[in-house]
């Protein structure tokens, strides 16, 4: 038998059903009361727990030809003898039956080697035949326009040109195996014309509470690295803390676990360490590989422990540990691993439209002083960031729906050269300290207009204040 | 080096002894049992009018998309000790199904997740969805008002909350027309 064939019969056998139900709907509606449209109808009543109406309804070949459903020739006895009202509400509950479950997306059982061949299929290529669990398409995106004063703090001219930026457009594919095996992909353009993997990685869900992870990872650190959708984060820029200490979007190539116990989640991994070599001045971001061809002679351990003691309230921390060295810094005959280490603790609490997020982020460079000197670019041997942000969404008390209208405010520290390595001077332009101010506005929480102004400075007056306008969509 | 490798490779194990031990998510047979372990419990598919679609619109706030509603009631001894529904609804691009448990006289007892088609670590968490126990149908069940939202899950805590608004809607308006039958 082909699976043409089958898929004719298949095919056949919903328009009869259809029609079926058509018919009885008619009858039902008939024997009932005309004009009666003020009470609901509860069908026929079955005891919970009771095997769903696919097992009574036969699919087979037969129903198919004759019109059979629960054994009863339909078709015969439309013609020739109406079927009671009992009969028919007891068929439409039936069919009510059999709709619904099907909607849950219960009970979706795997195609089995049988079904598989029965379509003419490779048992993966059919799985998405017996469930709704095959491909999913979800994605976001940011567009930015960022305006530059004219003068620095010390009122030298900047020079800098407004820049209007598409900074992000993603596509997120993922495809469910089974119960236990799903991909899961995040495909993203920035800048209109940079592409990346930004994740892929195929997940093992071993249990209720845990998980295996393989592929390209986010690594689990700070609170935008995994979460850096524009409508989850607030305002038009990331933290600065999680871009030079934390460089989000940091994804390496590995595996490990994942999970959640009650009000405690975990992510654990082992992932390719940094490349030393790209480290600068600036922080560790120009370190990161990105998972394409990375050097993997120096591995890494990564990982984070949240705690939600009550609903919207979380704190957490996370570590990464691991030489960034891949074989490359060697002096004077000797090799350095340059062991780098990232800790951070975060926290954050929603409740009742207050937004409160903060996070202090410290980060060690071993062996800096052999690593600047192949590099020369002022790596420091420690470095480190803090911001506490604020907002309050000022329609979440009154009945306004899902529009939200939230302005904020964020006060952070950055110093990239907090601790330079003997011998070596510190920038006073790394150490940073930004107040932001602005207003986001989600007329439905897909989408996010934000407006805000950051005023940047330093101890060398060389920071350079910026208003920015962003929109991003999250679906 | 290899203290990082050894390191996840107890984590892995540690992984692998839960999966043997873990169960998976609960069917909607064993979540009506566990919320009414004494009570005889019947199914009912119960087809809203148009006019009490729109009522239901109207006291949830939120989309009434089928008029096709899986209910049970459980009864001790004759007496109603609660009902339940399932509401079935998209969360991203997948469906998600709650089994929502009333008490008797309307308010949440219970909600259990019978299917989450979406990745698991968007799925809210028992203690997330427990902030619903006891909760009735007014302006203040909303998130960010009554319901603190889930950090990194926003549209599955916004479809659990429309999906609960919903179930007390149409649970009001059904008792509400069986009451005015009875009259």
């Amino acid at each position: 038998m082909t699976a043409k064939t089958d898929q004719v019969r298949s095919w056949r056998t919903q328009t009869i059903l259809a029609l079926a139900l058509c018919a009885l709907a008619t009858t039902a509606t008939a024997q009932t009361q005309p004009g009666d449209d003020s009470q609901s109808t509860p069908v026929d009543t079955a005891v919970a727990g009771a095997p769903a109406a696919a097992g009574d309804v036969d699919d087979s070949e037969d129903s198919g030809a004759s019109g059979r459903a629960n054994g009863s020739p339909v078709g015969a006895e439309t013609g020739e003898q109406q079927p009671d009202l009992a009969e028919v509400l007891r068929r439409l509950d039936l069919l009510a039956e059999e709709v619904e479950r099907l909607r849950s997306g219960e009970n979706v059982e795997p195609v089995s080697v049988e079904d598989a061949r029965r379509l003419g299929l490779a048992p993966s290529a059919a799985a998405t035949y017996g469930r709704d669990r095959g491909v999913s398409i979800a994605g976001y995106g940011e567009m930015l326009l960022e305006n530059f004063a004219d003068e620095s703090e010390a009122g030298t001219p900047t020079g800098r040109t407004t820049q209007f930026d598409f900074l992000r457009a993603v596509i997120y594919a993922g495809y469910r195996f089974n119960d236990k095996f799903l991909f899961n992909s995040e495909i993203e353009i920035e800048h209109a014309d940079e592409v990346f993997v930004e994740f892929a990685y195929v997940d093992y869900q071993a249990s209720e509470h845990v998980g295996v992870r393989g592929g390209m990872l986010l690594a689990p650190m700070g609170l935008v690295n995994e979460f850096h959708e524009p409508t989850v984060f607030i305002g038009t820029e990331r933290p600065v803390t999680e871009s030079r200490i934390i460089p989000s979007t940091w994804r390496e190539n590995g595996g490990g676990v994942y999970g959640a116990f009650d009000w405690v989640a975990f992510r654990a991994y082992v992932i390719n360490g940094f490349d030393g070599l790209d480290f600068s001045s600036g922080g560790l971001r120009s370190g990161r590989q990105k998972g394409s061809r990375a050097k993997a002679t120096s591995m890494a351990f990564t990982g984070r422990v949240d705690v939600t003691p009550t609903p919207g309230v979380f704190v957490g921390a996370s570590l990464y540990a691991g030489d960034s060295g891949q074989g490359q810094v060697v002096v004077d005959d000797t090799e350095y691993g340059v062991r780098t280490t990232i800790f951070d603790v975060h926290g954050q609490a929603q409740v009742r439209g207050l937004d409160v997020r903060g996070l202090f982020a410290r980060a060690y460079v071993g062996d800096a002083a052999q690593l600047n000197q192949v590099l020369d670019t002022g790596v420091a041997e420690r470095m480190q960031g803090a911001y506490i942000q604020v907002g309050y969404d000022l329609l979440s008390q009154t009945n306004s729906g899902d529009i939200a209208l939230t302005p904020y405010v964020r006060y952070e520290q950055v110093d990239t050269q907090d601790r330079m390595p003997v011998g070596l001077a510190r920038s006073l332009s790394t150490d940073n300290t930004y107040v932001t101010a602005g207003v986001e506005l989600k007329p439905i929480p897909n989408i996010v207009v934000k407006v805000d102004h950051a005023w940047v400075s330093n101890d060398a007056d060389t920071g350079i204040n910026q208003f920015n306008l962003a929109m991003g969509y999250a679906f | 080096m290899s203290s990082v490798v050894a390191g996840s490779l107890l984590l892995l194990s540690t992984a692998g002894v839960s999966a043997a031990v873990q169960g998976g998510r609960i069917t909607r047979e064993e979540a009506l049992a566990a919320v009414f372990p004494e009570a005889t419990v019947e199914a009912e598919r119960v087809f809203l009018t148009r006019p009490q679609m729109a009522r239901v619109g109207e006291l949830a706030g939120v989309e009434v998309a089928s008029g096709l509603v899986a209910r049970y009631v459980a009864t001790e001894r004759g007496r109603v000790v609660g009902r339940a529904y399932v509401d079935t609804h998209v969360v991203r691009t997948k469906r998600e199904s709650l089994l929502i448990s009333l008490e008797a006289d309307g308010r949440v007892k219970r909600i259990d997740v019978t299917a989450f088609l979406e990745p698991t670590e968007y799925q809210a968490r028992e203690r997330w969805l427990q902030q619903y126990d006891q909760q009735a149908l007014n302006d203040d069940l909303a998130v960010q008002r009554a319901i603190r939202p889930i950090a990194g899950a926003t549209l599955t805590a916004g479809a659990t909350n429309a999906a609960v608004r919903r179930v007390l809607a149409i649970d009001q308006v059904l008792e509400q027309s069986e009451e005015t039958l009875e009259r």
